[in-house]
């Protein structure tokens, strides 16, 4: 199942046999050339986005009226370099970019994370154990498949952030997340909540992916002789099933945080989401939008990183996919 | 296949209770709910200070002083609204109209007012006359209370719905006759160059967000275009409010045909591009799997034309999975693409649920996301009862 035990006679995969499992994994994925850019160019955006407090020009949020809609690669009226640009506040389009990317993609980070590590779980336990646990955990997956995901992702959404101060967030983790996010304890409350309502529905499809290949890992002898040795469930789990089931699973995570992202984006754009003056790329394109018709350029700054980063990681996807399993060309 | 219809109707009516239970806890369970929303839109609008009675009206007409059990029974199926067979139980005390207070004293002297109890009791004769749906369960989905105060639920959704219902079906129809042939032909001529540029395209155009793709379109055919000189499209709404002039084509009566169709041009467009996308992938996806089956490598050792082969062998074969794809259009048909109605803030359905949600109303958005679910379930069962009609091989049990 895993990359090395995939080497066909003849194939380049047996040229060096000295190579580990994970060399091998990523010297297939540097001929996937479009990926690897793409790799590159986010990587360098996620640098970019963590320095974001110690590089942004301008105060995140400092309105400025006499500075509105500065067009981009410009100077204002107060002499100010404006690399992209000030919104309909008057507010540094870069430095609320920085923050934005930040919050974006820390946002669909950690809620696939919850999402695959939830999904990988369940999926883990119901493959492996069968019988009724299986039978509970499938049809709990069943029928949350039947909801309609974006209607209820925008109801939670719009509840939990209305009731902000309801949701009991320790103090110490608000802050942790506060740092994380580089925005205030108040604000990390809420894109926790964001983070907590996005992984809630995303965990379905990692679960029902997990337990399929559980399922086929759990039929092969290494498992059966493991059991033989007297190995206990949780040691066969971790050391034969696990990562005998995982590069699927990158390639899901991989494909996860592009949903999620578009997810947030999409939440926060219709207004249901992480608010304003927290930026994220759909809020601050919810905006744009309001004012392209007098401003043409302002829906293209927050709208082409959202482009780029779904591009860039459906490719990078494509290329785990091809580096980790070349059976599932296609 | 009885057997497995009566299952199936078990299961889904198990889970539209529970999608029932859902919706309903979703939104009255949090913390705050209807009655802050409109007590705290009431304090702002500064006309009058909040009173007891205030409240207490508020309550009444959310069913809030009615026991959560019942509360929700009268929501699904309009039951308990009144003594039961006109008589019985007309005392039993079902709600609570004024919590009762306690005087909670501290050791030093200093107290607090704290719930307890019930002061007044709400009674099932109390009930009686107050205004009740007849209980979602039944298609009745009660008043909206915000964007049509007090006009039923159903009068809105179906207000909308014909503006939803052309959106989708246009988009859902073109897509299939654009996108299922490309997809066929791409699988057909696989790593010709055509495959290559559609295949990026559809790669790309499945992973671009909706929004996205909606605010570029109104970009360049709206805005740039006009700026160009060029003829442009309407930007947003279905129908206009002042008449308008393009180039070439000349002036635009607001609420014309012409008006219609040019505003409904763009929406479609987008949502049939995310289709194709999505569409055509799996079409092809399926068809190379079916190209290399025995049967159809039989086909051709006999000796058929190639054409055949594919149009009578392998296309059949290729769009049962096809079928699942369906299964999901029904609810998509009714629940509109949200966020492309959003964007170009076309009144249909899911701009409806936006709407609704963003201003509290409810009514509005529990009916849709039930009616949602239902569809959904429906279109399951329609799948899987079409799969064994255009497969013989599976059976239902």
């Amino acid at each position: 199942m895993t990359a090395t035990t995939t080497v066909v006679p003849g194939d380049e995969t047996s040229r060096a046999p000295s190579e580990t499992q994970w060399q091998i994994v990523i010297r297939r994925f540097r001929k996937h050339k479009i990926a690897v850019v793409s790799l590159v160019l986010l990587l360098m955006l996620v640098i970019i986005s963590a320095l974001a407090p110690v590089i942004a020009p301008f105060p995140r949020d400092a309105p400025n009226l006499q500075t509105r809609f500065v067009p981009p690669f410009t100077v204002d009226s107060q002499g100010n370099f404006r690399l992209f640009g000030t919104d309909h506040l008057g507010r540094d389009f870069y430095t609320r970019l920085l923050y934005a990317s930040r919050v974006s993609l820390g946002t669909a980070f950690f809620a696939t994370l919850i999402a695959s590590t939830i999904g990988i779980l369940l999926g883990m336990i119901a493959g492996y154990f069968g019988g009724w646990v299986d039978i509970a955990i499938s049809r709990t997956l069943e029928v949350v498949a039947t909801f309609p995901t974006l209607l209820l992702l925008l109801i939670m959404s719009s509840i939990l952030v209305q009731n902000i101060n309801s949701i009991p967030i320790p103090d110490f983790f608000a802050n942790f997340l506060a740092w994380i996010f580089a925005v205030s304890p108040r604000e990390a409350r809420i894109i926790f909540a964001v983070i907590l309502v996005l992984s809630l529905f995303g965990w379905t499809g990692t679960a029902r992916l997990m337990r399929g290949m559980v399922l086929s890992v759990r039929e092969n002898v290494y498992i059966e002789s493991s059991r033989a040795l007297g190995a206990s469930n949780v040691r066969i789990l971790g050391r034969h099933v696990f990562p005998n089931a995982l590069p699927p699973m990158i390639v899901d995570f991989t494909l996860g945080i592009n949903a999620t992202l578009v997810a947030e984006s999409a939440l926060s754009f219709l207004g249901f989401g992480i608010q304003d003056p927290t930026p994220t790329w759909g809020n601050m394109l919810s905006f744009a939008q309001s004012y392209m018709f007098q401003h043409p350029w302002m829906p293209l700054i927050p709208s082409l990183p959202i482009l780029f980063c779904s591009i860039a990681i459906n490719y990078i996807g494509d290329g785990l996919r091809d580096a980790l399993d070349p059976r599932q060309r296609g | 296949m009885a057997a497995f219809l009566i299952r199936r109707l078990l299961q889904m009516f198990v889970v539209t209770i529970v999608a029932a239970l859902l919706s309903y806890g979703l939104l009255y369970l949090v913390p705050g709910g209807p009655v802050d929303a409109l007590l705290a839109e009431r304090q702002n609008s500064g006309q009058n200070r909040i009173n007891q009675t205030d409240i207490q009206r508020v309550q009444q007409r959310f069913d809030l002083d009615v026991y959560l059990p019942f509360r929700f029974t009268r929501w699904l199926i309009g039951w308990p609204s009144g003594p039961l067979f006109g008589s019985v139980g007309a005392d039993w005390q079902i709600g609570c109209q004024t919590p009762g207070q306690v005087r909670l004293v501290y050791p030093d002297g200093t107290f607090e007012l704290v719930e307890e109890g019930c002061a007044d009791y709400l009674t099932l004769a109390e009930l009686e006359g107050r205004r009740v749906s007849r209980g979602v369960f039944f298609g009745d989905f009660g008043v909206s209370q915000v964007i049509l105060r007090d006009r039923p639920v159903s009068d809105l959704i179906a207000t909308r719905l014909p503006y939803t219902l052309s959106l989708m079906g246009a988009s859902i129809l073109l897509a299939i006759l654009i996108g299922v042939p490309i997809g066929i032909y791409s699988a057909v001529k696989q790593y010709s160059r055509f495959d290559y540029t559609m295949t990026t395209i559809a790669f790309i155009g499945s992973s671009l967000p909706s929004f996205v793709f909606g605010i570029f379109a109104i970009l360049i055919f709206s805005i740039l275009a006009q700026r160009a000189g060029l003829p442009f499209l309407p930007p947003g709404d279905a129908v206009g409010v002042r008449d308008y002039t393009i180039p070439w084509i000349g002036t635009v009566e607001a609420g014309s045909f012409l008006d219609r169709f040019l505003r409904f041009l763009m929406p479609v467009s987008v949502l049939t591009f995310i289709n194709i996308a999505g569409w055509s992938r799996f079409v092809r996806g399926s068809m190379l799997e079916v190209l290399q089956q025995d049967y159809v490598r039989t086909a051709r050792a006999k000796g058929v034309r190639e054409q055949v082969v594919i149009t009578k062998h392998a296309l059949r074969n290729s769009l049962i999975p096809f079928v699942t794809l369906l299964a999901g259009v029904l609810a998509a048909l009714f629940g509109g693409a949200l966020i492309t109605e959003s964007v170009f803030n076309w009144p249909g359905l899911g701009r409806l649920f936006i709407d609704a949600l963003g201003r509290n109303d409810y009514n509005v958005v529990m009916a849709l996301l039930f009616i949602n679910v239902v569809l959904l379930l429906i279109g399951i069962l329609i799948t899987d009862i079409l799969y064994t009609i255009v497969d013989p091989r599976i059976r239902l049990g």
